[in-house]
């Protein structure tokens, strides 16, 4: 019954339930499955064997399994590959000054933008103070309209 | 004498060994009653015996075995029920 391309279900483990395919026999005790569970080596006791069966080379790749798995209509399992990300490594020492000597300018221009409006609203009624005033607030209008209709039109379609 | 809820027996009471060298005693709820097969009523391994809170604080893999019906059958049945389903 255990031979290349016989379809078996796993019974024991994370996997137990899923169908698989013998892929390569190794060993007496063990075979390598692929199919509907993960594709690993596994004991000869913990499958079932069916009375399926479906064309695979000895060695055959999760590819070739997946379309003859397609072909009976059956589920297969499919992993995907984890995200490369960098490694979270602690900065310290000159390297950390010299970084938070680059954020630090940054944020000074933020509070600069502040500080701006609230020394305009501050100005005296004076004519320079409204013309100055007069154009901060035609500067900033145009920006709050488009924004405005940016909103509405996700709405209307 | 202690406190009258602390009389009833529905409270385990752990001997502690203070640093002072006294021992006393602290009271402590039981914990529930250990976890069982659906089918063939066998004890279940791996699923621990804590109260909620506790229960609410670890992880769902450290809580029972992660394989279909990990928790409610034991091994074998779980075994047996899937070469039923491969046989037929």
């Amino acid at each position: 019954m255990i031979e290349i391309g016989r379809l078996c279900i796993k019974v024991c483990g994370r996997d137990a339930g899923g169908t698989c395919a013998i892929v390569d026999i190794l060993d007496n005790n063990y075979v390598l499955i692929d199919g509907n569970v993960r594709r690993k080596k596994c004991n000869i006791l913990h499958l079932e064997p069916t009375s399926k069966k479906i064309d695979i080379k000895k060695g055959a790749s999760h590819e070739t399994v997946k379309k003859a798995f397609e072909k009976l209509k059956l589920p297969v399992w499919e992993t995907k590959p984890k995200e490369k990300r960098e490694r979270p490594r602690k900065i310290r020492g000159k390297k950390k000054i010299a970084e938070e000597a680059e954020k630090k300018p940054e944020k000074e221009k933020k509070i600069k933008k502040k500080e701006k409006k609230a020394e305009i609203k501050k100005l005296p009624k004076t004519e320079e103070g409204l013309e100055k005033s007069k154009t901060f607030q035609k500067e900033e209008k145009p920006a709050a309209k488009e924004k405005e209709e940016k909103e509405i039109k996700p709405s209307e379609k | 004498m202690p406190a009258p809820r602390k009389r009833s027996r529905s409270l385990r009471r752990i001997h502690v060994r203070t640093p002072g060298g006294r021992t006393t005693i602290h009271y402590k709820h039981r914990k529930p009653k250990a976890a069982k097969c659906g089918k063939c009523g066998a004890v279940l391994k791996g699923i621990v015996r804590e109260r909620p809170y506790q229960m609410r604080k670890m992880a769902k893999s450290k809580k029972r075995p992660t394989r279909p019906y990990g928790g409610v059958l034991c091994s074998r049945c779980m075994r047996s029920l899937f070469i039923e389903k491969a046989r037929v």
